[in-house]
């Protein structure tokens, strides 16, 4: 299914089948699993593993991909670790046209970047929202609620927006 | 330049030439707005009256529970994953919960199993009443609002009556179910079985050979089988293009392997079609539902590990190491082995699915929720090309996104 040189490392968890790439080569990768029969992106997120002590990671981000072949029920999911500020990435909406909307929440919610994304544009929060909302270093709470006894608070513009 | 034009609607010139030798104009539909069946907001360029260009707006109903759901114990989140797609609370747990065991390895006793599909079903039923309901309303028979929420609320009744609660029932969680069915829900559920088929006959009655919604729906909304498997579509959009796909069927959970139901398609690809569906899932429904009724299993309704789920309350005044897990369970809670996994299932609207990432603590590292209404909403401009603005709504209606699911 995909190109032997282009796998850094394969296996299995609880019964799911993952494959790790280059974050250089995921498009080629992502082309040539759809050619292979994996034509559904059934949905296209982000972990960030800052502070996470369980493993060594590669990189803070994990981008991941789960693909479905309908045909014969098999699932695969295709993992990238990346790094940068802001992280970039090659986009998969050519391939899947699902991934269009799927890239616009993880940009919006973890800052990565999706190159030759058509709109990539903030889908969730607002458009003048500061910030990433899913990173772990964006504290639970951080923001003031609307209408609530803080009201001095909120009425007053914040100072980065 | 803008204008108000009533209702919390304006519109703008494009200064793009129509077909029909005007110009393009671009109105805003929603995010208030009755028939958007939430806060949708729906950007229309038009020519006439004809919808050229739609561009769906979402995040209006945001409300950050992935983010919420990382900062609560494994067993605390089932209470977060009720309120992303609120017509189907249990369906939302169930492939919560279903992650949870995968990754802790557990496998839940033959009852529970059977519990979750009732509540599964179940559900299924309240979320296409709420459905058949609201999209009558919006196509011109105000009576199906009644007579579905007639039967919503015996759904809602049985809710209250196994689990205390009648929308957000956190009723199935990690590592089973949080009560037993009374003897009281087991008479209520074989009462609705027993009158529910003739209850969906009277909506069929009121809905399918009516000259009015077939007019509004035949033809309207046009999704061909191909362009729903490229655009991701699931559920009810996808079989109601003749896609015979179905997670109960094609990637079996939860035991549904020994049911007997059919897979409800149609091939008509339109508005109707995807009604001809729903029509049909709730009959399906009621045929599980009878079959798991009958051969309900006894036995334990949680798995036998005190690790995950705290002993009964009777154990407590005997047995030192029940009082022991029950502090340690409601302190700290329990940890979950690293690792990530997937587990999708099939929800009134599709593919339900819950993405959950562990680094071997007391709370989820990752939970995701692969919203079935989210990805369906992307089609909407393919099925609403060149119709009428009137026809939009049949549209929205039929792909039956719940906002809370698509925003998350």
């Amino acid at each position: 299914m995909i190109p032997e040189n282009l796998a850094v490392e394969r296996g299995v968890t609880a019964g799911d089948v993952w494959v790790t790439v280059e974050p250089a080569n995921i498009h080629e990768a992502l082309s040539a699993l759809k050619d292979g029969g994996f034509r559904l992106l059934v949905f296209l997120t982000c972990v960030d593993h800052l502070a996470d002590s369980s493993k060594e990671w590669p990189a803070r981000y994990e981008v991941v991909y789960q693909l479905r072949d309908m045909e014969t029920r098999e699932q695969l999911r295709v993992r990238t670790f990346i790094d940068g500020d802001p992280p970039h990435i090659e986009s998969a909406y050519d391939l899947f046209p699902p991934a269009n909307w799927d890239e616009r929440e993880t940009y919006d919610m973890f800052g990565i970047v999706f190159d030759n994304h058509p709109d990539l544009t903030r889908i969730l929060m607002p458009d003048d929202w500061v910030g990433h909302p899913l990173r772990r270093d964006y504290p639970v709470g951080g923001e003031v609620v609307e209408f609530s006894e803080e009201h001095e608070r909120w009425q007053t513009a914040p100072e980065k927006a | 330049m803008t204008t108000e034009i009533g209702q919390g609607i304006t519109v703008a010139k494009t200064g793009e030439q129509g077909a029909f030798g005007g110009e393009l104009l671009t109105i805003n539909f929603g995010p208030h707005h009755p028939s958007t069946h939430g806060v949708l907001r729906l950007i229309v360029d038009l020519d006439g009256e004809q919808v050229r260009r739609l561009k769906p707006v979402i995040g209006y109903l945001h409300t950050g529970i992935e983010k919420q759901a990382e900062a609560l114990r494994w067993q605390q989140a089932v209470v977060v994953t009720d309120r992303h797609d609120y017509l189907s609370p249990p369906i939302n747990n169930l492939a919560y919960a279903l992650a949870v065991e995968k990754l802790l390895g557990v496998e839940v006793p033959p009852r529970a199993n059977a519990l979750r599909v009732i509540m599964s079903e179940l559900t299924r039923l309240a979320s296409h009443l709420v459905w058949l309901g609201t999209s009558g309303i919006e196509l011109g028979a105000s009576t199906m609002l009644m007579y579905c929420f007639r039967e919503r609320d015996t759904i809602l009744d049985m809710n209250e009556e196994i689990s205390g609660y009648r929308m957000h029932t956190s009723y199935i969680r990690p590592g089973g179910v949080m009560a037993d069915a009374t003897p009281r829900f087991l008479e209520m559920l074989d009462k609705f079985i027993r009158t529910m088929p003739s209850n969906i006959d009277e909506y069929e009655a009121l809905l399918t050979m009516n000259p009015i919604f077939r007019s509004r729906t035949i033809g309207i909304g046009m999704l061909p089988a191909e362009d729903a498997k490229v655009l991701g579509a699931t559920g009810p959009m996808l079989r109601g293009s003749g896609v015979a796909w179905d997670l109960r069927k094609s990637m079996p959970y939860s035991g549904y392997e020994n049911y007997d139901f059919e897979i409800a398609t149609s091939d008509m690809c339109d508005c109707y079609g995807r009604y001809l569906v729903r029509i049909k899932e709730m009959r399906e429904a009621v045929k599980i539902l009878r079959q798991a009724l009958d051969r309900l299993p006894d036995g334990p309704i949680n798995v036998d590990d005190r690790k995950v789920l705290p002993p009964p309350r009777e154990e407590l005044e005997t047995s030192m190491e029940a009082v022991i897990h029950h502090f340690k369970l409601f302190t700290e809670g329990y940890t979950v082995p690293p690792g990530d996994v997937y587990v999708a299932v099939e929800s009134g609207r599709g593919e339900n699915g819950c993405y959950v990432v562990s680094d071997g603590t007391h709370k989820p590292r990752r939970v995701k929720f692969r919203a079935a209404s989210f990805v369906n909403l992307q089609p909407l401009e393919r099925m609403a090309m060149n119709h009428m603005v009137a026809d939009m709504v049949a549209i929205i209606g039929t792909a039956d996104a719940v906002l809370g699911d698509v925003d998350r």
